[in-house]
């Protein structure tokens, strides 16, 4: 049964941007990536779904109701944590928090300090004096703190440590087991293959692929970038049978996707100083397996 | 119906604000009432009938030797005017578009609690502040001149004047907070919001200062607030109140309706 639904979803803000017949459904218990380079309208998606537009075209559903027409009956059993965190200027984190849960009128349940605990989160400081970890961390509470059914996290680990990362990671893990639905937008490969059942990815707001993460994960392919001693070798090297993608000063950059043996075969034939691999975003990986144009 | 967590903590933020008009107020009411002299005419009765023009283009000629007419006059023309117009402006931009211009707006709406809710929680806040103030002035006023001069002020006719500046303020605060509703970042909603009752003033100023432009001041919404006309207990001046009353109704109304329905990007 899918919890959130949207369908043809537009809103063009013109030069391109906005985004144009959107549409994709999230099943119940599941976690859903949400991926796509910046400006590519996953948070005006994202601020549809939240009810704080009101679509152009289409509509989106969460729960089967309205999400612009129904938005305070579906916040009841939301959490969202925004990609910017802003609170308001001269409170703490405690009095946010204490805030919050009586603006939304939630009945204390314990989960607030197991939440602080697990983040290790002090909130007692002013909240324009924390770091943006520590915000970061303060937002994920507030999302969390009244047990929603439905999540929506745009880019929830901004500004965290990896250990903090991981420790979000297995919340996620913990809420999908308990069978809530997720939508989760995100740069971290890591994150998205550990937590995501499929993932969506959209660019210049349309939705270019949607699969399964075991999908992606199988045609994962790597960059390598290989150092070589002088100029003459890297001319060599970059005329080899590989998938070469940039060729700067002493460093090659290749492609590898099922042929390791051959790269390290070649390798062996050169004077190789250094092998390097870069940190590749998400969607970078997920392109390329789509053959779409790199940005 | 408003969310009451919403309404304290908007109180709270408002304080500081109120203080500071509050005591502003004090020093004005406190020297210009220590001015009146009821044998021989004020000292800035002697000002002005030595510079007529100025004194008349700020409101402060006074129709008799009243004590309230005389406060009227003094208070009513400028102070009262300005003052409260002033936490209108800061107010409605505080609690509504400054929230939407930074984000922190974002988790007043990612709750279960209605929009309509929040604006009029939020308008309940601005007209807290307000009644406070001039209730306050009423008080100040009527302490001050029982101390000074007892029983010299006409306590009703002082009342009502100040219920007559709380409508002209309410509906100054209704354009205020509709503004503030109507534009996505604090510029445009202090430009706009602040600048058309600004405007109005100076309309009424400029109305004021001669007789071949005394119609200009018809032109606005400050002519429904007739001080004057109060005191000498004019119906005009009574139907104007209940006009800006209706108006500051319709006002709120509309920012209400207004922030319900908007898109918001935060």
């Amino acid at each position: 049964m899918s919890v959130c639904e949207v369908h043809g979803l537009t809103r063009d803000y013109g030069n391109g941007r906005g985004v144009f017949d959107l549409s994709f459904a999230i099943h119940q218990g599941e976690v859903f990536g949400f991926l796509g380079p910046n400006g590519a309208g996953k948070t005006t998606t994202i601020r549809h779904l939240m009810g704080f537009l009101r679509p152009e075209k289409g509509y989106c559903y969460i729960d089967g109701k309205d999400c612009w027409k129904d938005r305070t009956e579906i916040q009841k059993n939301l959490g969202y944590i925004p990609g910017e965190m802003v609170f308001f200027d001269d409170m703490t984190g405690t009095d946010f928090l204490s805030f919050m849960a009586k603006y939304r009128n939630v009945k204390s349940n314990g989960r607030t300090r197991e939440l602080l605990d697990r983040f290790e989160l002090d909130p007692r400081g002013k909240l324009k004096k924390m770091s943006k970890g520590m915000k970061q961390k303060v937002g994920i509470v507030a999302a969390f703190m009244h047990d929603p059914e439905v999540l929506i996290l745009d880019e929830p680990t901004s500004g965290l440590d990896p250990l903090m990362q991981n420790r979000f990671i297995d919340l996620v893990l913990e809420e999908k087991a308990r069978g809530k639905t997720i939508l989760m937008s995100s740069h971290i490969f890591e994150e998205i293959e550990r937590t995501c059942n499929r993932v969506a990815i959209i660019k210049n707001g349309k939705l270019v692929a949607m699969d399964d993460v075991e999908t992606l994960k199988a045609a994962q392919v790597k960059k390598y970038i290989v150092t070589l001693e002088n100029k003459d070798a890297v001319a060599a090297f970059a005329g080899e049978s590989l998938r070469v993608t940039e060729v700067s000063h002493n460093q090659v950059t290749v492609i590898i996707q099922n042929n390791i043996k051959e790269f390290i075969a070649i390798m062996n034939r050169y004077p190789v100083i250094n092998i390097v691999t870069p940190n590749q975003r998400l969607e970078e990986i997920f392109m390329q397996y789509y053959g779409g144009d790199r940005t | 119906m408003i969310n009451w967590t919403l309404y304290k903590r908007g109180l709270q933020g408002s304080w500081k604000m109120l203080l500071i008009f509050a005591s502003v107020i004090t020093m004005y009411f406190t020297i210009i009432i220590s001015m009146f002299d009821p044998a021989l005419g004020s000292a800035l009765n002697e000002f002005a009938k030595a510079m007529p023009e100025l004194m008349t283009i700020v409101g402060m000629n006074p129709v008799s030797a009243e004590l309230v007419s005389f406060l009227e006059a003094y208070l009513y023309g400028f102070i009262m005017l300005v003052f409260p117009m002033l936490f209108c402006i800061l107010s409605a931009n505080k609690l509504m578009a400054r929230h939407v211009d930074h984000g922190s707006m974002t988790y007043l709406v990612a709750a279960p609690v209605r929009r309509e809710t929040v604006a009029l929680t939020q308008i309940n806040v601005m007209v807290t502040g307000l009644i406070m103030l001039v209730s306050y002035a009423t008080l100040l006023g009527i302490v001050n001149c029982e101390i000074s001069f007892p029983g010299k002020l006409d306590i009703g006719k002082f009342i009502l004047l100040n219920i007559g500046v709380l409508s002209l303020q309410l509906f100054i605060g209704g354009i205020c907070f509709l503004c503030s509703c109507i534009f996505n970042d604090c510029k445009s909603a202090v430009g706009i919001g602040a600048g058309i009752p600004t405007l109005g003033f100076i309309l009424q100023m400029m109305g004021n200062a001669g007789k071949e432009l005394e119609n200009i001041k018809y032109t606005t919404f400050f002519t429904l607030f007739d001080s004057d006309g109060i005191i000498s207990g004019k119906a005009g001046a009574l139907a104007g109140m209940f006009a800006l009353f209706a108006g500051a109704i319709i006002l709120f109304t509309a920012a209400i309706i207004v922030f319900s329905r908007k898109d918001l990007h935060i």
